[in-house]
């Protein structure tokens, strides 16, 4: 029995700062001010610990803690970059919704606070039940999260949905592992590994439907099609400011424990689940890009653009092992560029408020100059224009998905790119070319937005993301080159 | 044959209990009824070495659930007249129909000489003798152990899923939407 704490460090501290908050909150009801700090100490003392972790895996190489529950490696120290990121942008994004709920802000911050070590978990488990426990932890945090802002009722039928949805998707994972477990009688993902490497199971339907339910129980996460149908309700009804970070951590840690249980537990049988995801990964991005087209609502836009981009990170994770870099690119960059729009939506409807018309931006260009500008730099990201970091994605996972055989789903994905340009460019083009349209009805949407500092700095960031890693891809490739979950 | 003598008067408590619940005119006695049966069991998990199902047994079925049973009878109100009148017409046949559904099944599994399916019999499953494994052990020190160190961290991490699993719900139940509360108070 190893306690190797450094392996669970940063999500010690996230669940302390979480708790800390409440602790403060009863016995002092201090100012948002206080909030803030311990908010802000929280997540600087989160970014020290990962990085003392990255260094650790440099020099000593992958190693397990907690009699095998988590595993210290690459790809783990690295979704746990992507979500203190995410954690991070999406707080400052989110602060003045937060401020606005009065004396739940205190309730708020712990939420995102446990929703992300609870996906961080989910990027580190080694052990089924663990990674069972972590998805549990973020997933509640998020339905909560969803309808925090108990004023709208869209919040309350945004979290309702999510919750219902949500819980029957939990069912089918622990059956998948319900079901792995009677097969291979293990639960630990390395043991399984070999237990699946050195043994031949002669009747695998059982275990291959166990496979089967677990990628549908983590598809529905990443909302994948043809489990993404409680995206575009949630995205369009839950408070503005949070659901860049619902969105991005959610996808994070669905992919990442994803990635390692495919990879590691079911690498002998990996010629029974690639196509699988390959099937997957073509119907998220044909449906997701279809359905794009035709929304007049901006975040049910990007709720089913976010269908797409499962399908195109699919598409990684389909090729196996050499895809893995790409899909780690490809999260680490959309993630920036997703809560980068929706801090843009929450600045034009009202912080709680729900629902973004596509017509609210006519005109945008001219009245908000710099704010158009960082939306259209995230549009074309997300279209994959080159010189994005877009591109630069959807480049390594399509290459990797090629060499590995998966001609057809690169074919597909190319078109689908293509016919992705339509709806991203049809925003731009009325945010530039269009004439405002004048009687828009009273609060549903600032005609001229006043970000505050911290949003600034979280655009900022998230331009400078997808633009100079677009240039300069290397800077982060290089980074997750390694990063293989073994 | 002590365990014999044991089994057999535990028995006669469970399904004694088991009996009076569904024979019971008296909630309150019907509850009761299951209480019996609930203890009677968990002497039965104890001689089988289950000390930690035994415990369980008595502190979650027999004190909390028990304890919320006679809370919702006390409030619904003993002493209000029962009607036996059954609201669903086609209850009976269906149960019926169920009870029939499975003993088939169980009579077709022995007609095809398939017992040992339900009986677990592993020298007629196989045909050889096979060494039955040392059954595991149950007691609460063992089960203690083994959360505490191979399953320490999944076992932390429930406590988190708790604390955000109350958090949550105090943050949906607690702030009622203002409109309400004043509709409340004019109607005082």
């Amino acid at each position: 029995m190893d306690l190797f704490y450094l392996s669970v460090a940063t999500e010690i501290v996230l669940v302390a700062g979480a708790v800390l908050v409440l602790m403060v909150d009863v016995f002092k009801a201090p100012s948002a001010k206080v909030h803030a700090s311990i908010a802000g100490a929280t997540l600087v003392t989160a970014v020290g610990l990962t990085i003392w972790q990255w260094d650790r895996v440099v020099d000593v190489g992958p190693s397990s803690g907690f009699a095998g529950m988590v595993q210290l490696d690459r790809p783990a120290v690295i979704v746990k970059f992507i979500l203190v990121g995410v954690a991070a942008m999406g707080l400052a994004a989110a602060w003045e919704m937060m401020v606005s709920l009065g004396p739940r802000l205190a309730e708020g911050l712990s939420l995102v606070f446990v929703a992300t070590a609870g996906f961080m978990m989910m990027g580190s488990g080694a052990n089924l039940i663990m990674i069972f426990l972590a998805l549990e932890i973020g997933s509640i945090a998020l339905y909560v999260l969803a309808g925090i802002a108990r004023e709208s009722s869209t919040a309350d039928e945004a979290a309702l949905k999510y919750f219902l949805l949500g819980a029957f998707a939990s069912a089918i994972f622990v059956y998948g592992i319900a079901l792995v477990f009677a097969s291979t009688g293990r639960l630990d993902v390395y043991e399984i590994g070999a237990f699946l490497g050195a043994n031949i199971v002669l009747k695998p339907a059982v275990l291959l439907i166990g496979i089967s339910l677990i990628i549908v129980g983590l598809a529905f996460k990443v909302t994948a099609a043809p489990f993404h149908s409680w995206a575009p309700d949630v995205y369009q009804g839950a408070p503005a400011g949070i659901v860049g970070f619902m969105a991005a951590a959610a996808k994070v840690g669905g992919f990442a424990a994803m990635v390692r249980i495919l990879n590691v537990a079911f690498a002998r049988y990996e010629f029974a689940w690639s196509g699988g995801l390959g099937a997957l990964a073509a119907f998220s991005v044909v449906l997701g890009t279809l359905f794009a087209i035709q929304q007049s609502d901006f975040r049910r836009l990007l709720a089913y653009s976010g269908v797409a981009h499962a399908g195109f990170i699919l598409t990684g994770v389909a090729a196996g092992v050499d895809g893995l870099p790409g899909v780690w690119f490809y999260l680490a960059t959309y993630v920036a560029m997703l809560i980068g729009s929706f801090t843009i939506a929450a600045l034009m409807g009202s912080p709680t408020g729900s629902g973004l018309s596509i017509s609210a931006f006519a005109g945008f260009g001219k009245r908000s100059p710099v704010l158009a500008g960082s939306l259209a730099v995230f549009m074309f990201g997300m279209s994959g224009l080159p010189l994005t970091s877009g591109f630069v994605g959807k480049f390594s996972v399509f290459t990797q998905a090629w060499i590995a055989g998966f001609e057809w789903l690169v074919v597909v994905g190319l078109l689908a790119s293509v016919a992705g340009f339509f709806f991203y460019l049809k925003l731009i083009v009325t945010m530039y070319f269009e004439a405002p349209v004048l009687a828009e009805a009273p609060g549903t949407a600032t005609l001229k937005p006043e970000p505050s500092f911290v949003v600034k700095v979280v655009l900022a960031f998230a331009v400078l993301v997808t633009l100079v890693l677009g240039a300069f891809p290397s800077l982060l490739l290089d980074f997750v080159a390694d990063a293989l979950p073994f | 044959m002590v365990e014999l003598i044991l089994f057999v008067v535990l028995s006669t408590v469970v399904i004694g209990g088991a009996l009076s619940m569904i024979l019971g005119r008296n909630p309150v006695y019907a509850a009761m009824g299951m209480l019996a049966t609930l203890f009677g069991l968990a002497v039965i998990y104890v001689i089988q070495l289950a000390h930690f199902v035994a415990v369980v047994q008595v502190i979650v079925y027999a004190g909390a659930v028990m304890t919320l049973f006679l809370f919702v009878i006390m409030f619904i109100g003993v002493d209000k007249a029962q009607s036996l009148d059954e609201g669903l017409a086609w209850q009976r046949p269906a149960v019926l129909g169920v009870v029939a559904a499975i003993l088939a099944m169980v009579g077709g599994l022995v007609l095809s000489g398939r017992w040992e399916w339900i009986t677990a019999d592993r020298v007629a499953l196989s045909g050889q003798v096979i060494e039955i494994p040392v059954p595991p052990n149950g007691t609460i020190e063992s089960i203690g152990e083994s959360l505490i160190n191979r399953w320490l961290l999944p076992f932390e991490a429930t406590a988190v899923l708790l604390i955000i699993a109350s958090v949550g719900a105090i943050v949906l139940a607690f702030y009622r939407p203002r409109r309400l509360q004043s509709v409340g108070d004019d109607a005082e």
